[in-house]
This record gives C-alpha cells, structure tokens and sequence, in this order.
C-alpha cells in the first residue's frame, strides 16, 4: 500500500505548493517510490483522516487540533534557512522509513 | 526600429497563455532554477491560465442572463458579473508581469537597505494583488505598461509598510515568528480593526458577548464548503430570475444555475491553485537568495495570507458573514454587483482580524460587515478599467462588446487600490 503525505494550507493554493515542491524533490532523492504527497485544503482534512494510507499531515498553519497521525508545522519550507529546512525533511523522511 | 514594434506586437499577439509561459521560462532561467524546472514550471501557470478563462466563460453564459432577468423583472440593477479571483489572469497575464516582478525586488531590496521597511518581500505570488492593480491602471491609461508599473510598485510598497504595522500580532497570535503578511486587502483588514475594536470594547454589553466557534461549525459548516454555498446562492438568484417560468416554472433552468455557480466556486480557485503550481517553484530560489544576503537583521519575511486561516473563528465567522454580506449588497442602493465569486476573499479577511478580536466571533463579524461596505461600492466604481483590462488582454471581446460588466471584491473593490487608481486615473 502507498504512504499518503497530505499538505494542508488554508487556500491550498500558494503556501502549499511551497511545502510540496521541498518533500516531492526530497522524497525522490531519497528514492521512495511509494510516497504520495498531495495538497489540501485545512477545512477538506477531514476526509483524508479515514484513509488506512495516510501517515502524516504537514500543516502550513497553526493548528488548534489533534491528528492520528505524526503532524509537523511547515512554517520552514517558507521562511526558514536551508538548514532548517534539511532538518524538517530529515524528520519527514524518519516517519516515511518508520512506518 | 520597425522590426521591433513587428516583433513586439506579434509577442503581445501570443495571448496570455503564450506569454506568461515565456516570460516565467525567461526568469526561470535567470533565476537559475534549472531549464526543466522552468520549462515545467511556464507551462504549468499557461495552463492554469487558459484553465482560469474557461471557467470564467462558462459562469459568464450561465450569470449574465440571469442578473439580466432579474433587472428586467424587479428593475433590480445588480448586473455586473462576479469573478474575484479570475483577476489573477489580469495579474498574470497583463504584459508588463514581468517589469513589476522586478521592479518590486529592486524597490524591496532598496528599502531594507535604508531601512525603511523590515518585511523582506520574498513571496511573489502575492505579487498578484498588486500586479492585477497594475493591470487595471494599464486599462485605465490605454495602454501605458509604465505606469501601470508605477502604481503597481506603490501599492506594494504600501503593503510592506502595513505588513511592518501588524507583523508581531500576526506572529504572537498565530505562533509564527518571523513572517509578515503583506497581502493587500488582507492586512487592511487589520488596520480597519484596530481602531474598530478599540471602540466595540467600550460598549457595554458587546464586550463579552461572543459566540462558540466550534457549536458554529458544526451546524453551518456545509454553508462553508464553496460547492454547496455556490449551489445555494445560484438557485437563490435562479428563483429570483426565472422564478415564475414556463412549463416547469423555471425548475430546470433555476437548478442548472446552482449547478454552474456551484462549478465556478469550486473549480476557479483550483485553476488559479494551478497557476500558482508553475510560479512558486520558480520564485522559491529568490526567497533562499534574499534571505541569505539580509541574515543576522531583524526582518518579518512575506508569507501568504493563507498563514492566517487556522483559527477555528476565521471559518464560523465567514458563514455568518456570506449571507449577511449578500444581503447587504442586495439592499445598499447604487451597489452594483451581488458577491458570490468574491465570499471567497471573506475567510482572509477574518483570518486578519482575529488577532485583534482575540477570536471573537461576534466582534469579528461587525467588523467585518463594515469592512466590506467599501469593497461593495469600489467594486461598482471600478468596473469599468476592470471590465477594459480583460478586453484589452482579449478576453470575453465579444460579450463586452454586448455590455457585460466583470467585477470584484478582492481586487476591483480594494479600498487602497481604488484610491490609486483614482490617482492614476489623472494621466489618462
């Protein structure tokens, strides 16, 4: 079964796609060829939550909930420096080879 | 000299599709992002774009008979055509994209430098506010790219000095250290609530009055999803404007309204997500090149409005607002055009208030019901540089030519956009 990774923004527009373009370019480096990762929008989260294939949420704003899955803040793919950068992806990376 | 006009007009002859694909190609290339990126990436927003009128051109067959209908009807004059955030075309698409891109890098460094600002504006897809303001004053001057620019500049010259005013609330409420918002009528809306606020705290009664964002959610949240609110003001509209028909009085024609306002709700914002696909990877090495030279400063680094809509009160605030907001546009005389497309922009509007509500619903709402009377009367004013910047771009040609009116809130009604464009409006 595929990994599912969802991105979420507030529009799903413009702060996600940020976000997006860094784990997609990492993820093929990194050779994952079962790694899906898609852009949503917050208030559509709901429906991924059910999927079996969802294993983490990463969330472009302030989140004021709980997940059943690993969620991390993108706010580096934004605004951060490269090696903050090279450190979220790192953590990305751990949940993808641990699940 | 003759070669170059043939050339340059055979260039705008393209269309926009053509020439934001190469002109994104182009900066691709000088940005140093990789031909394949850039090649992708030029393509992508093209796409996006034509994507973006196709859509336009179905909501413009299914509305404009029906506004029209209901004029005849109850000499109701609501006939200008909401598409809001169909004007990224305008700002993507109008010929002189690619000067304001640089010209608002150029202005930003310069500033930072003599400290005049400390939002480092490295999100360019924000641009867009001020670059569809450039596109109308373009309109507005038959023709002149410069000072389209010109305006384009000074609009977000002005967003980064009202991103240096509201930075640290944004960041303390939303727990975002280090970015600014300067999205044009986003972080209006904040300096619209300081003194607003100020003055609800001191009415007695008001000021604790509140309302639960979650009870809110969970009862109105359908109202929320833009496919069902787009399928309900359409068959409102459509009851109004074929209500007593013939035959099946109308059922037929009143659902299919729902149906075509319900598509442009849900699919115009994915068109313009497209869009947005093909410039970010594109733009991404700037934010990594401006952040570099300016490291070791205090600066609020641009992010996007979206940043802001977490808060549970941004969504239950917006549900109230979308048919109070319809309301009043429906009954304030002189006030052209109903919002539908433009409900969209509503939820960035609350997302910049609540920090200054401290996620009060109540208070939000008021704030924002005052808000948006502005943005309904410029919407009305501005609809004809608007309505000639998609003409001159030759798009919907022939329906303008017929009279139809293309309007909106985020962009056509922006109280500081409309102010510039009076400015500008001198020149022409």
């Amino acid at each position: 079964m595929g990994k599912l990774i969802v991105v979420a923004c507030g529009a799903g527009i413009n702060t996600s796609t940020m976000a997006e373009d860094s784990i997609k370019e990492r993820v093929a480096q990194e050779g994952f060829s079962d790694v899906e990762v898609k852009r949503i929008l917050m208030a559509d989260i709901d429906g991924f939550l059910g999927r079996t294939d969802l294993i983490m949420v990463v969330s472009m704003m302030k989140i004021f909930r709980t997940f059943n899955v690993p969620v991390f803040q993108g706010m580096p793919f934004l605004i951060g420096s490269k090696q903050e950068k090279d450190e979220l992806l790192d953590k990305i990376v751990e949940v993808i080879k641990k699940v | 000299m003759g070669f170059l006009s043939t050339a340059v007009g055979w260039f705008l002859g393209l269309g926009s599709s053509l020439i934001v694909m190469i002109v994104l190609i182009l900066l691709g290339l000088v940005f140093r992002v990789g031909w394949q990126k850039a090649v992708r990436g030029g393509i992508t927003t093209g796409v996006g774009l034509a994507g973006l009128f196709l859509v336009v051109n179905v909501i413009i067959g299914a509305l404009q008979p029906a506004v029209a209908e209901m004029a005849t009807r109850f000499g109701l004059a609501k006939t200008i055509v909401d598409v809001n955030w169909a004007d990224a075309g305008i700002a993507w698409g109008w010929p002189g994209v690619a000067g304001l891109i640089v010209s608002i890098l150029v202005v930003n460094i310069l500033m930072l430098v003599l400290r005049l600002t400390k939002t480092l504006w490295t999100d360019v897809w924000s641009y867009w506010h001020g670059s569809a303001l450039a596109g109308f004053v373009w309109a507005l001057t038959g023709g002149n790219v410069f000072l389209g620019i010109l305006a384009g500049v000074l609009y977000l010259v002005a967003g980064s000095l009202m991103s240096d005013m509201t930075a640290k609330k944004y960041q303390e409420f939303n727990d975002m250290p280090g970015i600014g918002v300067p999205c044009g009528t986003t972080v209006q809306a904040s300096l619209f609530a300081m003194p607003v606020v100020w003055l609800l705290d001191r009415i007695p009664g008001l000021k604790d009055w509140d309302a639960s964002p979650e009870g809110i959610k969970n009862r109105f949240g359908l109202v929320g999803e833009p496919g069902v609110l787009g399928f309900i003001l359409g068959v409102i509209i459509g009851v109004f404007a074929y209500g007593t028909g013939t035959g099946d009085l109308g059922i037929t024609k009143i659902l299919g309204l729902g149906m075509n306002v319900a598509v442009m709700m849900m699919i115009l914002p994915r068109m313009v997500s497209i869009i947005a696909e093909g410039i970010v990877p594109i733009t991404m090495s700037i934010v990594q090149y401006m952040r570099e030279r300016f490291k070791g400063r205090e600066i609020y680094v641009a992010v996007d409005c979206a940043v802001l809509l977490g808060h549970p009160a941004v969504m239950a605030s917006s549900v109230i607002l979308f048919p109070l907001l319809v309301l009043v546009a429906a009954i304030l005389p002189g006030v052209q055009m109903l919002p539908i497309a433009s409900l969209a922009v509503v939820p960035f509007w609350a997302g910049a208030v609540v920090p200054y509500t401290k996620g009060n619903v109540v208070k939000t709402v008021i704030v924002l019901l005052l808000y948006a009377i502005p943005f309904m009367y410029f919407s009305t004013l501005t609809v004809d540089a608007h309505t000639e910047a998609f003409k001159m771009m030759g798009q919907y040609s022939d329906q303008i030519g017929q009279g139809l009116k293309l309007g909106s809130w985020d962009m056509g009604g922006d109280i500081l956009g409309f102010f510039i464009q009076k400015l500008f409006g001198l020149f022409s």
